[in-house]
């Protein structure tokens, strides 16, 4: 081999593309990179995940990731004494009903611009994408009165409404872009199959948006169920209806942070997020990949 | 009762007219091809038939009724498009009966159509695939299937074959006429640009330019008896030679041995009326390609004045470009006016 390699550059004059590394090294090398990156990216969850098994005290005592001695009371303290398991289910009530509200409401919403030609659609799209650009802190207070002038400044049904407006004009735009690339031959087969149009968007249209359809509930699962701002303000003189990022906010007490607890509660909030991406991930990049291209 | 008839059709879309006022008549079970260059107004013609384009003024009527007010699904037509429109998310079954289904029709009654309409276009293997796991011979059938299982009064085709390669053309443009004849009550209407497809199935065509019907006939009346020159150039391949006459003179000099040529400004003559002669005859030229068919050869040569004709000869005739040729009109010649209108007296047998 090396004589081989000798005599070559001997009489060749060497290459310098092959000189270097091999496409394979370099494979190896890029890998090595990315997987310190990476794991500078994951340190903060693997982190906490690991304070969350240790007593309060051994956090702060520089132990190593590995728990010492591995314990679940931070887990059942915080579920029962610090009420996370309510806010839990406050949390899944919001998330489950906004996404449900935003998931049809983007879509009918989507196909109306897409497909249909309606007066004033420009002005009105434009006025759509205008709002993007105001940030939540200059709306929430207006926002807040507006639930309360509904009755809802009190109540979850208010933080699940309000959360709904997030980012439903990008979910409306996802959805209006993907219908409106649809050949219109698929709704005029089914309305010479005599479908109505009720049933054409139920049967034909909606099946079809399938990739779309869960990335918006993927984003909006990860927006509500992460949402600070909002339900900080409508739960602020009302304890019992927190979500977890509010709860898990308040483990900060006067003179002691119960970091155990906390990292505890963060754990219980992240785990049903992690969950459904990866059960929804394959999808979920499926869907972004097709509106991008679209 | 399922023929069609237009009735001084027209359509607009805002101050554009894209159908300049259509009469049609399509006889119950007729096959019926429009067909005409791209963009003149088959597809509109069809889909207001169908009822997926308002009609602008005038009548359109199915089986003795006057459609136009009414819904697609209630005009007894069946469509198939050009690029199938298949639910992608439907198995081949669900794709034919989705219609029958959303309209409350029972499920075996849906099950026994759509069987019986896998039978006829031979697709039971595939009933449960979905479309894109079909070829696209596959995929127009199913489209095709879709329509004969609402049992339609008319089916309507906007150029079905056109995504298909040369070879499955072909053999689905069989598998129509076939279909034709199993459904022989029903009534097609078909749209093409392609005049061998026209010429092909049709028992009536008509050829459309521009919004407007420019003749309706049989295929071998359109051929032989063309009413002017938009038609005589269209159907047919190749394309009839014309030439334009200057006293019943061609723009050499010489006079062509047509009676009646002396009122008529242009002289039509397909490939296979002019034959060719040793000396004499009526036109002369230099060949520039020759195209071996197989079971003919088409030369296109160049005339004395410039312009480039088309003549056929055996099978097996030896020519090479660069080489003269000469041909005496041996066959139906046409002849038009100067508003390229036919003029019918030429359209007799030469003996020569
Ligand atoms: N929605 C429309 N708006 C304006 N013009 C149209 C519309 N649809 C078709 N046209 C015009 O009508 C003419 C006929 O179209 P079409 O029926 O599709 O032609 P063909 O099917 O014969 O190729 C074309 O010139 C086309 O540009
Ligand atoms: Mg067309």
């Amino acid at each position: 081999m090396a004589d081989a390699a000798l005599s070559r550059t001997s009489f060749a004059p060497p290459r310098r593309r092959e000189a270097w590394l091999s496409p394979r090294a370099r494979r190896t090398l890029v890998s090595i990179v990315l997987a310190a990156i990476c794991a500078v990216w994951v340190y903060p969850i693997v982190w906490m995940i690991s304070a969350s098994f240790k007593t309060n005290g051994e956090i702060f005592a520089d132990s190593g990731l590995i728990p010492d001695a591995p314990t679940f009371d931070n887990y059942t303290r915080a579920w029962r004494e610090a009420n996370i398991g309510q806010y839990f289910f406050n949390t899944l009530f919001v998330t489950v009903g906004s996404v449900i509200i935003t998931t049809i409401a983007a879509a009918l919403m989507g196909y109306v611009l897409g497909r249909r030609p309606i007066p004033g659609k420009t002005a009105l799209m434009g006025l759509m994408v205008f709002t993007l650009f105001i940030p939540q802190g200059f709306t929430i207070i207006p926002v807040f009165e507006l639930l309360t002038s509904v009755g809802l400044g009190q109540s979850l049904w208010g933080v699940m409404l309000a959360t709904c407006g997030h980012s439903i004009v990008i979910f409306t735009f996802l959805f209006a872009g993907y219908f409106g690339q649809m050949p219109k031959e698929l709704e005029e087969a089914s309305r010479m199959d005599g479908v109505g149009p009720l049933k054409t968007f139920w049967y034909v249209m909606l099946p079809l948006s399938k990739p779309i359809i869960v990335t918006v509930i993927v984003m909006q699962t990860l927006q509500a169920w992460n949402d600070f701002l909002l339900p900080l303000v409508v739960t602020l003189a009302n304890p019992d209806l927190r979500t977890l990022s509010v709860g898990v906010y308040s483990f900060r007490g006067e003179h002691f942070i119960d970091w155990g607890g906390m990292t505890a509660a963060s754990a219980i909030t992240i785990i049903p997020i992690i969950l459904l991406f990866l059960f929804l991930q394959r999808y979920f990049i499926d869907g972004l990949a097709g509106a991008v291209k679209g | 009762m399922s023929g069609v008839i237009l009735n001084n059709v027209k359509k607009r879309y805002g101050a554009v007219e894209v159908i300049k006022g259509v009469d049609i008549e399509i006889g119950e079970g007729e096959f019926c091809v429009f067909v005409g260059p791209s963009g003149c107004g088959k597809s509109t013609l069809l889909r207001m038939i169908a009822g997926l384009e308002e009609i602008s003024s005038g009548d359109v009527q199915i089986g003795g009724r006057r459609v136009n007010d009414l819904d697609p699904k209630d005009r007894g037509a069946a469509m198939v498009f050009q690029t199938y429109a298949l639910y992608p998310h439907m198995d081949v079954a669900r794709n034919m009966g989705f219609g029958l289904s959303m309209n409350g029709w029972p499920r075996d009654e849906v099950d026994r159509r759509v069987n019986e309409a896998a039978r006829i276009l031979q697709l039971e293997p595939y009933l449960d695939r979905k479309p894109r796991q079909l070829s696209g011979g596959q995929r127009q059938r199913v489209a095709i299937g879709r329509a004969i299982v609402r049992d339609p009064e008319v089916f309507l085709f906007d150029e079905p074959l056109s995504n298909l390669d040369a070879e499955l053309r072909v053999a689905t443009r069989l598998e129509i006429a076939k279909l034709h004849g199993t459904l022989e009550n029903s009534t097609m209407i078909y749209v093409t640009h392609d005049q061998v497809e026209a010429m092909t199935l049709a028992d009536k065509i008509v050829v459309l330019r521009d919004g407007r019907v420019e003749q309706v006939g049989a295929p071998m009346d359109l051929y032989e008896t063309p009413d002017n020159l938009f038609v005589a150039g269209f159907i047919g391949s190749p394309k009839m030679n014309f030439m334009a006459l200057d006293n019943g003179r061609l723009p050499d000099g010489t006079a062509p041995a047509v009676p009646g040529a002396a009122g008529a400004a242009t002289l039509g003559v397909r490939s296979d009326a002019l034959r060719p002669v040793e000396s004499g005859g009526d036109v002369a030229g230099e060949i520039t390609v020759v195209e071996q068919l197989g079971d003919a050869v088409f030369a296109h040569f160049r005339t004395g004045w410039g312009q480039e004709m088309v003549a056929r000869f055996e099978p097996g005739t030896r020519l090479r470009a660069g080489e003269s040729v000469r041909f005496a009109l041996a066959g139906r010649t046409h002849l038009f006016d100067a508003e390229g209108r036919a003029l019918r007296a030429a359209a007799e047998r030469l003996t020569a």
